[in-house]
């Protein structure tokens, strides 16, 4: 039988980080399912992007500071201090710039 | 170097250089010096589809609606995409494969060929829909002058290339003369011209497409044609992993990280590059001029497309380290986005010929914790 859990346990461990955003304003996001690009869109900055899964890389960014892991592999080229928002989630606060 | 399709001679492809190595033999993948390349090849075969999967019958009466000059720029656009995967769907497999000494590039190069034929196929799908005798169209792109143009700017190199590479693999280095001509073949000249063609491939996978995309998706935004902006959305999320191939290439050798010669000739040949993609941003927007020379449509005109065309090359061209020479730095027309996003492209009997059914209605994103909240 499929009964619905109580959403509290979620909350208990709701972890924030602080997205900043170079030119923008900083937001804070919350540790969830939704992708880094997610969260920049929703807080009303405008970025980049075409695939959406890592592929095309027209999200690419600049990581100052921080870090982030992926969800899906990137296969677009990226250089050693740039990520795809497109496919990663934050793990720390960050910095970033966008092109 | 004569070219042989089974080198027996056992060589090490995890030591071989990308290009002008040994040639490959056996087409082997459990190791593998680029394993990008083999992470492009699975994905570009995820996405496998056929023309005909997409319904385009209701865009024959779409058409007889269009005004002259939407015509116009709607049958434009198809012959100029017509001739660049004429020339993509070859000249990767001619100019490449006989020089490609990895097995996971060789495959890529193959791979990518064969998704350009079926965008190949696609524009007889589309055309035959349209036009009981589409061969009007089909032989006007070798006689169109705005297409001709184009044409030799992108053939050029692959030609240079391909000419150089025979001559090389049949006389091999030193000074041949063809037809009374003096050609001067060696090892740095050869790697030189390839460098230059995939430098010219890359502009044409980054930028040569996105103004007659721009038209497709504009039609669509007015719900015009939506059998044909489904294939090119199919089209446009295939383009965009060739892009990336050519941005790793590129990159691998300028970062020293496969051939050190190719490092110094992409130093050496930074501007003559830059160029490259300068001329196609310029053929671009002079293609958006004669678009829209016998009027204009809704949603777009030539200087909104030259903006995007400058917006798209200032991102293309910071991928390769070519920096954003364009001051524009807000995207003109953000409604391609949704249209270029792969979430929006699936194929379903349901929805092949409408495309807005998807866009905005799901979310075809499953993470792990999704179930979390359901208990058995």
């Amino acid at each position: 039988m499929i009964s619905r859990r109580s959403n509290s346990k979620v909350s208990e461990k709701l972890v924030i980080y602080r997205v900043r955003v170079e030119g923008s304003d900083s937001f804070q996001c919350a540790k969830d399912d939704k992708t880094l690009l997610k969260h920049i869109e929703d807080h009303g900055i405008e970025v980049h992007y075409h695939c959406r899964e890592g592929y095309c890389g027209a999200c690419r960014t600049k990581l100052i500071q921080g870090e982030v892991e992926y969800i899906t592999d990137p296969l677009a080229f990226i250089d050693d201090d740039e990520i795809l928002p497109c496919c990663c989630k934050p793990t720390s606060d960050i910095h970033i710039k966008l092109y | 170097m004569k070219y042989t399709t089974f080198n027996q001679e056992s060589n090490d492809t995890m030591t071989e250089p990308m290009f002008f190595g040994n040639p490959v033999n056996v087409a082997r993948y459990d190791q593998q010096k680029h394993p990008i390349f083999e992470k492009l090849i699975e994905k570009q075969i995820s996405f496998f589809w056929r023309p005909e999967e997409v319904d385009v019958s209701k865009d024959r009466m779409d058409f007889q609606k269009l005004s002259d000059a939407e015509r116009h720029i709607f049958i434009s656009n198809l012959k100029y995409q017509t001739l660049l995967d004429s020339i993509q769907g070859r000249s990767p497999n001619i100019a490449f494969l006989p020089i490609i000494s990895i097995p996971e590039l060789e495959t890529w190069v193959e791979t990518w060929s064969f998704f350009e034929t079926i965008h190949s196929r696609s524009y007889t799908h589309i055309l035959r829909n349209l036009f009981s005798n589409p061969s009007e169209i089909f032989d006007d792109i070798v006689v169109n002058e705005e297409i001709k143009k184009r044409a030799s700017d992108i053939s050029k190199y692959y030609d240079d290339l391909i000419f150089a590479t025979q001559l090389w693999q049949t006389q091999g280095e030193g000074e041949h003369v063809v037809d009374g001509v003096t050609h001067s073949i060696n090892m740095r000249q050869l790697k030189k011209l390839l460098y230059l063609c995939m430098n010219s491939v890359n502009a044409l996978e980054a930028i040569r497409f996105y103004v007659s995309f721009a038209c497709t998706f504009a039609f669509a935004e007015r719900e015009l044609m939506e059998g044909n902006s489904k294939i090119i959305r199919l089209i446009a999320r295939d383009e965009n992993i060739h892009l990336t191939s050519t941005q790793h290439v590129l990159n691998l050798w300028a970062k020293g990280k496969d051939d050190p010669e190719m490092a110094e000739i992409a130093a050496e040949c930074h501007e003559e590059a830059k160029a490259i993609f300068m001329k196609a941003v310029e053929q671009e927007k002079e293609w958006a001029k004669y678009l829209f020379n016998s009027g204009s449509m809704l949603g777009l005109n030539e200087e909104i497309l030259c903006q995007y065309v400058e917006y798209i090359a200032n991102h293309r061209m910071a991928a390769i380290g070519m920096g954003q020479p364009f001051d524009i730095k807000s995207n003109p027309l953000p409604w391609m986005n949704n249209y270029l996003s792969s979430d929006n492209v699936q194929v379903a009997p349901q929805e092949t010929e409408i495309s807005s059914y998807l866009v905005g209605q799901i979310d075809s994103e499953v993470a792990s914790d999704d179930f979390e909240a359901f208990e058995l």
